[in-house]
């Protein structure tokens, strides 16, 4: 059949009411234009949040866990069954957290064709002094040659070098929020003391800033052999292996192998911030749920308006029956009004949402939250432009539906009888 | 001559707002070439018998054969086609797209027969148009023109698919008299020089007299038919 005088209809029923018409654009541009936004926001944060998360934290790392208490030894001659055993005040073993060995489990990772970096470190609490401030945080104790090459710490330097800290006796690398709140320079001097109390002045040799809030606050390095001293051990004593891998998606499976073969704990980069994730998966639920909350009242907002056009062509449909239009002719028409509607809306939906992305990406925000950046990361990725246009198309497809179909049914007996 | 139309024991009732027998054992048929007339007092059932015998109304008993068709048997897509190639309606109220000019009013049945090309189909429209005297309009909308012009407007577009039959439904009811007789004339006109099958309600016994056949209606009843 000549889809010619369906496209006619269509196209004379659009623009003979325009301002309709142009409403129930809005409703669906509207929608779109939030889903744009709001999806490029969210997913730009958390794409930047991993992404920083996987540069400055290790995709496995190895270390004993701190948390195994010891059961009380009197259960090894009674057994549970029999006897109650009740003792009060256990304290574990004084076990220091030294992985045994660690130095040659290096030498093994190193030799895994899956890994690309491995880098020893120990690390403690401890407290930075500069005058009368002090501030607590957590040295660690690295090779900075092995560390930078997993996490790229040269690139976050936002003064000193990472080398002095091979140069320069007791030399010390700073977070940036760590710098601040004590108060401390480029090449300040500084007392670190430990819990045991050990005391030892560094030299500041580098500030880092890596955007991540928590780590920046707290974090110092520091090389291996100073910070053994500080806790006061031996040389071959580590307390942490981290691992790069060559592919990231691999860190599940390999750090369930690591830990069945050194029998430490291996724990991978997703369980480490497993609660950044879950906040994601809620952010994530309530971000579509807005989503197809204002894609429904646009689709509400189509389908009143089509049911309102039906009322007012009623003559038309009525006259288009009586001259041989068939009920689908007549519902395509409501149809393919709803769908124009949906597609024009919907691509300056997309057009709209750009452009406010890409505004908002360009003004600076100076975010400090747990991230701090410059300016929002915004996400524009193209397969949300194709989700929103095809969400919008269905939605309006479906709003279009119902009342074309009313239409469809329409006997024009009715119509030309009641004049 | 050949037969076009023809019903058979046709009885129709009204169940709103109280059952009411409208129609009663109505026998009818209609020839080819015929230009006939149902005429009759208000109430009598001439539109009803109009709309049940065009297959607008499908909710009777008894037969209405279409070119031998019995037309409650037809499926809706062939209704809808039998409707777009053989039949042409004129409405008392003029019944035209008003958001439309009144070459594509007369274009839409044609372009949805699809058996013409566009051009073509055109074509033909401009010569109905012109045979009814209002060519010069084609290109306005439909709600600048006079009601004359508007109805003899519906008349291009009945005729645009060469109808078997066209039904008239009180054509020139709402016209003044002038154009009222503009209107009769064409559709006389049609019949003696087209050979067009017309069948026409009207309660104008002027122009009935006029016609090849009145079939009188009293209270559902064919009382009188003269030809």
């Amino acid at each position: 059949m000549n889809k010619f005088p369906i496209l006619k209809i269509v196209i004379t029923h659009l623009t003979s009411r325009k301002r309709q018409t142009i409403v129930s654009m809005l409703g669906v541009t509207f929608g779109i234009t939030v889903f744009i936004f709001q999806a490029g926001v969210i997913t730009g944060l958390q794409d930047f949040f991993i992404e920083k998360t996987i540069n400055s934290t290790a995709h496995i790392e190895i270390f004993r866990d701190k948390n195994q208490k010891s059961p009380p030894i009197l259960q090894k001659v009674y057994s549970e069954n029999d006897t109650w055993i009740t003792v009060p005040n256990i304290k574990s073993k004084n076990e220091l957290p030294k992985l045994k060995r660690g130095l040659q489990i290096v030498d093994i990772l190193e030799s895994y064709p899956e890994v690309d970096g491995v880098s020893p470190s120990l690390s403690t609490q401890a407290i930075f002094k500069t005058g009368v401030a002090d501030v607590s945080g957590i040295i660690n104790g690295v090779d900075i040659r092995k560390e930078n090459r997993l996490f790229d710490l040269e690139k976050d330097m936002v003064s000193g070098s990472i080398i002095r800290l091979e140069t320069v006796n007791n030399g010390i690398i700073l977070g940036s929020g760590l710098s601040e709140s004590m108060g401390a320079e480029l090449n300040d001097n500084i007392t670190v003391v430990s819990p045991g109390g050990v005391a030892l002045q560094m030299k500041v040799v580098g500030i880092l800033e890596t955007g991540l809030r928590e780590l920046d606050n707290s974090r110092a390095y520091s090389s291996i052999r100073n910070t053994q001293k500080l806790m006061n051990v031996t040389g071959t004593y580590i307390t942490d292996i981290k691992i790069k891998l060559k592919d990231v998606d691999q860190s599940g499976v390999l750090a369930k192998e690591f830990e069945a073969r050194f029998t430490y704990t291996a724990e991978d980069w997703k369980q480490a911030n497993e609660g950044i994730f879950s906040v994601f998966r809620i952010q994530n639920i309530v971000t579509y749920l807005v989503i197809i909350s204002i894609l429904l009242v646009s689709g509400f907002g189509i389908f009143n308006i089509l049911s309102m056009m039906i009322y007012e062509k009623m003559n038309d449909i009525a006259i288009l029956k009586s001259i041989g239009y068939t009920d689908v002719d007549i519902r395509n028409i409501f149809l393919l009004e709803a769908l124009i509607i949906g597609f024009i809306g919907g691509f300056f939906g997309l057009i709209i949402g750009f452009m406010i992305s890409w505004i908002t990406s360009i003004i600076p925000t100076n975010i400090e939250g747990f991230v701090s950046s410059e300016y929002l990361n915004i996400n524009f990725d193209p397969a949300f432009y194709l989700l929103a246009f095809l969400f919008g198309l269905v939605a309006t497809g479906i709003a279009g539906y119902l009342p074309a179909k009313k239409a469809s049914k329409i006997d024009p007996i009715n119509i030309i009888r009641s004049q | 001559m050949k037969t076009v139309l023809e019903a058979k024991q046709l009885n129709k009732y009204f169940t709103k707002p109280v059952e009411f027998h409208v129609l009663k054992d109505i026998n009818l048929t209609i020839r080819s070439g015929e230009f006939a007339s149902i005429i009759g007092p208000s109430g009598s059932g001439k539109s009803t018998l109009l709309y049940v015998l065009s297959s607008l109304d499908r909710e009777y008993d008894g037969d209405v054969l279409f070119n031998g068709i019995e037309l409650k048997s037809l499926p809706n897509h062939e209704l809808a086609h039998l409707r777009n190639k053989s039949i042409g309606f004129i409405f008392q109220f003029h019944y035209l797209l008003a958001d439309f000019t009144a070459l594509d009013n007369v274009l839409l049945p044609g372009l949805k027969l699809g058996a013409l090309t566009h051009e073509d189909l055109e074509e033909k429209a401009m010569q109905k148009l012109d045979l009814l005297g209002i060519a010069d309009q084609a290109h306005k909308k439909i709600n600048r023109l006079s009601g004359g012009q508007q109805q003899r407007v519906s008349i291009a577009r009945a005729l645009i698919n060469e109808p078997r039959i066209i039904f008239c439904d009180e054509p020139t009811g709402n016209l003044d008299s002038k154009n009222a007789k503009t209107v009769f004339d064409t559709l006389k006109n049609l019949t003696r020089e087209f050979d067009q099958t017309i069948l026409m309600v009207t309660h104008d016994d002027a122009f009935s007299a006029e016609t090849d056949r009145q079939i009188q209606l009293l209270d559902g009843k064919i009382i009188d038919e003269t030809s």
